[in-house]
């Protein structure tokens, strides 16, 4: 497809949630699905706007007319998400860690958070609306080497989950309720969908690399906005992973191309077989307000800590221990402090480091379906090899028999000496002397009896051909 | 220099200027809809604003089958809708858009509102109550068939038992009523606490003042209770308002409309007599507590009643007991003093319960100062209006105080703690 040609264009709408309280209680950031403690049931309006007018979006939602009933928690839910009772005051943390983001996405910060209400009468927000407050905007991005605008930083309060929908109830878990949310909306620059998905997994990893997002399904969605030449604004929303992104998108251009737009802007929903459905129509501005309760929150920026990115991060593991993309990239993924182990087992490659700890536990459970907790262990495991005082190729044999809490003799595990295991390889050599390089392969591990690591005998045995 | 409204352009953004009570900030609407606040920012004119033209409200017909029912405005979070202007949530509500909100309404009633104060109900004052009274007068000679009165919910309960005493055999039920979530939000309880109001008042036998609200969390029931006899119990929840020492008189279905009557009610038809409140009579509220000082009596020398709320079944620190309290005598002594001048009455800050002032002995003493409330169990509202209306209307404290008037005192409490 010519997207140039097609005039289209593209922004991306990433939704995180962040960890911790939520944004106007002090409820944690649990989600359930347990036997919720209580439930109660509410109507809701749509109230007219300044000038007497409803907003598009929310009359669309009146006028089903319907019941909402939501499930709560005792001991994770209040009184705030069951809008029985003012907010609380801004959560600073969320706040903090909105700040950072806007000043890695070069943003300019407004100078006091403004939080507004946005209606929503679908049902999943309690209140009747979102509070949501534009905190950075006019920032950038660069994606392979392109500028992609960055219109909006806002920080927001995640909706209900909905559990169930019939024709006039709506069944909602509370549970959800005022996690915070950090809202990022690209400007429409993005060139092709292939383009959108790098984008989208850019911001990712910015998110993540404030180390105060949520993780796991459901804890960051992108919503994709596409429009082409004389067509409308059409929203996507809820695409389940990245991957989907150019499909989904390019099944969309189609659809607007084939249909010429006449539905005006409105939302859709991403399905799983990549088409989209309609979902609603485009909400207006009429539907923000300021939210009275909460006062103007002042921006204190001498406290906010600059992010290193996580890519940053990796580039430089990369680079200071040589370790190659995969690994580096597993390795600050795991979030596990690489660089002060590699620093401490100087004797040890960086890289069988980071083997040992983050694919071991992996391979052993395969072979022996058994968990490990690598990190109890890796202290006594690391220092033993760095020592020499035990055999690589005991390791798995080891951790077997921690993991059992059986006590572990390193005699039984003892490294050979370099000068011991050259002596016997030559020692081989001699007896088999037309012998070729797999079979004497083969003689010596038979002689080590699996206490030399297979790598060590192959060099010495290619050193001394 | 540009105004509120007009398009200006900060720092090369466009947005509607909006009003602020900090001169340093300027904040603007975006085109998002998102507010924006600036620090000490240059603001260029680009547009002025454009008057908005009020859109005219339809004339509705009245429906003969229908009951009349007036609602009268007097302030408050259930009138109240956001300024845009100003972006705060305010108490301007215009009673002929009031229709135009709750458009279900027509085929309920028909609903004639009129507007008769304006104000956050804590700065109410009696004379508020007289022309709250003075409308009801007239409503009701005009024949309808029921009254709503809106107003903020913070002092509901006072104006319920004011309403009760002033208002002496009502042909009709008058309901008071609030709301605990604006009106201009979807959540708002106010739709439906009116609904409900309206709902009963067509198809109930009460006469009387009665208060109606959310019956608990759900959108569902409403309780409709005596005027006397209701309090505010929480300061943010939808079913703040709780029926004390007795229970509800009806519950109503917001959506079936149906009537569970819970209580005796009055359904007597008798000659409607109206009398007012004195507007410069002063009458206090002293909460007896730990480590009172006599000092804070002295401020009622020149009031006409006193309220004491006191602690459990009615008392105050009036004796001395070691070297630590020897303030108790003095606030003995000028207890003493006050109560030959001015009505002092005992309530209880336990709120539910009577007050019995026989169990203990300080409460005998209590008794023998001449402090008055005994047996009763009215809460301390309602006895603060009951005290001022019978002083307004030159009525005897001490022969009228423990006589059942409104229905504000009960003859049996039942099992109905906390309900």
């Amino acid at each position: 497809m010519d997207y140039e040609k097609l005039g289209f264009k593209c922004g991306i709408e990433i939704h995180q949630q962040l960890e911790g309280k939520k944004l106007f209680c002090n409820c944690p950031t649990v989600i359930r699905k347990d036997t919720p403690d209580y439930s109660f049931t509410r109507q809701l309006r749509a109230s007219a706007g300044e000038s007497g007018n409803v907003d598009k979006a929310a009359s669309y939602e009146q006028k089903k007319q319907k019941t909402f009933i939501y499930q709560g928690y005792n001991d994770t839910n209040c009184l705030v998400e069951q809008d029985e009772e003012p907010p609380r005051p801004v959560n600073q943390k969320a706040v903090e860690t909105t700040l950072q983001v806007c000043k890695m996405l070069n943003c300019k910060i407004v100078d006091e958070i403004i939080f507004m209400r946005k209606v929503v009468v679908d049902g999943s927000n309690v209140s009747g609306f979102q509070r949501t407050a534009l905190v950075g905007q006019d920032g950038y991005i660069e994606v392979n080497g392109r500028k992609i605008g960055i219109e909006a930083v806002c920080l927001e309060e995640e909706a209900c989950q909905v559990i169930k929908r019939t024709e006039d109830t709506d069944i909602y878990n509370l549970s959800r309720l005022g996690i915070p949310l950090i809202e990022i909306a690209t400007a429409p620059d993005i060139k092709n969908p292939k383009e959108c998905q790098e984008t989208a997994a850019k911001l990712g990893m910015f998110l993540r690399s404030t180390g105060a997002c949520r993780r796991g399904i459901g804890s960051i969605r992108q919503d994709v906005n596409i429009s082409i030449k004389e067509g409308y604004r059409v929203e996507v929303k809820g695409f389940q992973d990245l991957k989907s992104i150019p499909k989904i998108s390019d099944f969309e251009v189609n659809r607007q191309v084939k249909e010429k737009e006449k539905q005006g802007p409105h939302v859709r929903k991403a399905e799983a077989d990549f088409t989209t459905s309609f979902l609603r129509p485009m909400p207006g501005s009429g539907r923000m307000y300021p939210e009275t309760d909460i006062p103007l929150v002042k921006i204190d920026l001498t406290n906010i800590k600059e992010i290193i990115t996580l890519e940053k991060k990796q580039n430089k593991l990369e680079k200071d221990y040589s370790l190659n993309s995969d690994f580096a990239s597993i390795a600050i993924k795991s979030g596990i402090d690489f660089p002060t182990l590699f620093n401490k087992y100087k004797n040890l490659e960086p890289k069988f480091i980071v083997n040992t700890i983050l694919n071991l536990p992996k391979e052993i459970k395969k072979r022996h379906n058994v968990e490990i907790d690598i990190l109890a262990h890796s202290e006594f495991i690391l220092s033993s090899l760095d020592d020499n005082k035990i055999s690589p190729s005991a390791i798995e044999e080891i951790l077997l028999k921690l993991n059992n809490n059986e006590k572990i003799n390193l005699d039984d595990y003892k490294a050979m000496p370099l000068e011991e295991i050259k002596n016997k390889i030559k020692e081989i050599m001699k007896e088999n002397p037309d012998a070729p390089m797999g079979a004497l392969m083969g003689k010596a591990m038979a002689a080590f009896k699996g206490k030399v690591d297979g790598k060590i005998v192959n060099e010495i045995l290619r050193k001394l051909q | 220099m540009a105004n509120t409204g007009d398009l200006v352009k900060i720092e090369g953004k466009e947005g509607i200027l909006m009003p602020t009570t900090d001169p340093k900030i300027t904040i603007i609407k975006l085109e998002s809809g998102y507010n924006i606040a600036y620090k000490n920012a240059k603001v260029e004119l680009v547009k002025e604003k454009e008057e908005i033209t009020k859109t005219q409200n339809q004339k509705i017909e009245s429906n003969p089958k229908l009951k009349n029912i007036s609602i009268l405005h007097c302030g408050g979070t259930v009138a109240s809708k956001i300024d845009y202007k100003t972006g705060a949530v305010s108490a301007l509500f215009e009673p002929s858009e009031f229709l135009n909100l709750f458009p279900e309404l027509k085929d309920i009633a028909n609903v004639k509102s009129e507007l008769i104060a304006q104000m956050l109900s804590e700065n109410m004052r009696f004379g508020h109550y007289n022309i709250m009274a003075k409308a009801i007068e007239e409503q009701i000679k005009k024949g309808v068939d029921g009254i709503i009165l809106t107003q903020g919910t913070d002092t509901l309960h006072y104006t319920s038992a004011a309403l009760s005493f002033m208002i002496e055999n009502s042909p009709i039920p008058i309901l008071i009523l609030g709301s605990q979530r604006s009106s201009d939000r979807g959540s708002s309880d106010a739709a439906m606490n009116i609904v409900s109001a309206i709902s009963f008042a067509t198809q109930t036998d009460f006469k009387g003042v009665g208060v109606c609200m959310h019956a608990d969390t759900n959108d569902e029931d409403c309780l409709i209770m005596q005027g006397t006899k209701v309090k505010k119990m929480h300061t943010s929840r939808r079913d703040a308002f709780r029926p004390i020492n007795t229970k509800a008189i009806a519950r109503i279905n917001y959506k079936t409309k149906e009537i569970t009557y819970l209580n005796e009610y009055n359904k007597e038809k008798n000659n409607l007599n109206i009398t007012f409140f004195k507007e410069n009579l002063k009458i206090g509220i002293l909460k007896s507590r730990p480590n009172l000082f006599a000092e804070e009596l002295e401020v009622y020398n020149n009031f006409d009643g006193l309220i004491i709320e006191g602690t459990g079944l009615g008392h105050i620190s009036i004796r001395k007991v070691d070297d630590l309290t020897s303030e108790n005598e003095i606030i003995k002594n000028k207890l003493e003093e006050l109560t030959k001048k001015i009505p002092v009455v005992m309530t209880s800050q336990c709120t539910y319960g009577r007050i019995d002032m026989n169990v203990y002995s300080e409460g005998r003493t209590n008794i023998e100062m001449g402090i008055l409330g005994n047996e009763l169990d009215m809460t301390t509202e309602t006895a603060f209006i009951k005290l001022a209306w019978l002083l307004s209307n030159d009525l005897d404290v001490k022969t009228n105080l423990n006589k059942n008037l409104r229905g504000e005192i009960s003859e049996r409490i039942e099992n109905v703690f906390l309900n």
